[in-house]
């Protein structure tokens, strides 16, 4: 009784935990993956044009946030051309694992 | 007449690109917004994207703190017009005036102790 109750009390801890960890994705692949990101997000001070505005920094951002952005941007729900057309080249994986890359970075000390 | 017409032509050759300086300096300054008045105007943010700005408790709220002053300017504006569909988001922005939107981008993008960083040198091949 008091075993069966301890192995229900540790799966219910271990098993959402498990659970969240392999709905994100590999930040290895994604590193790969965040490759063509760089063209754009990688240069301080970079500006999209017409209209005139720094490209976002993404690298740190939270994960959920990016893979929603990314999401947003695949199905249309979000308006920019060049990363409506990053987005539709994205797999669900590809935005689980570059959100997971990109998440993980932090800024230079 | 014709010594005073030189001279006022003079004195506008010189203080004219002068004035034109100045004004395009007083105007950027009114379009960065002013960062004291944009913390008193972001209490109701911090519930979601904390008092830091850094969004450390729901992950699914972005970190502001250091973002581009005029990216997030951007990101409300498209909020209050409804071009980026939020329902949590399009309920603040769209009480914002243009000047609130410009003082909460630079009280935002001023914070200290961001973690947020651009890509450059993070991303190989």
């Amino acid at each position: 009784m008091t075993r069966a109750l301890l192995l229900a009390v540790a799966l219910s801890i271990a098993l959402p935990a498990a659970a969240a960890d392999t709905a994100k994705g590999d930040a290895a692949a994604g590193k790969l993956k965040a490759y063509t990101c760089a063209g754009c997000h990688g240069i301080p001070g970079w500006k999209n044009a017409y209209p005139n505005y720094h490209v976002p920094r993404i690298g740190g951002q939270n994960y959920d946030y990016i893979v929603a952005a990314l999401t947003e941007y695949k199905k249309g729900e979000r308006s920019h051309p060049t990363m409506r057309a990053q987005g539709e080249s994205l797999s669900e994986q590809d935005i689980k694992d570059i959100a997971t890359y990109l998440s993980s970075l932090t800024p230079a000390p | 007449m014709n010594e005073s017409n030189g001279k006022s032509e003079m004195t506008l050759r010189i203080f004219a690109p002068l004035a034109l300086a100045l004004l395009a300096a007083s105007t950027s300054a009114i379009a960065a917004g002013d960062a004291d008045a944009g913390k008193a105007k972001a209490a109701a943010c911090a519930a979601c994207h904390g008092p830091d700005g850094n969004a450390g408790i729901d992950p699914q709220y972005p970190r502001l703190a250091g973002q581009y002053r005029d990216y997030l300017a951007k990101a409300l504006h498209e909020y209050k017009s409804g071009d980026r569909k939020n329902p949590i988001m399009a309920g603040f922005a769209g009480t914002l005036s243009d000047a609130d939107i410009e003082d909460l981008a630079s009280y935002f993008s001023s914070l200290e102790g961001s973690k947020l960083t651009d890509l450059h040198g993070k991303v190989s091949q």
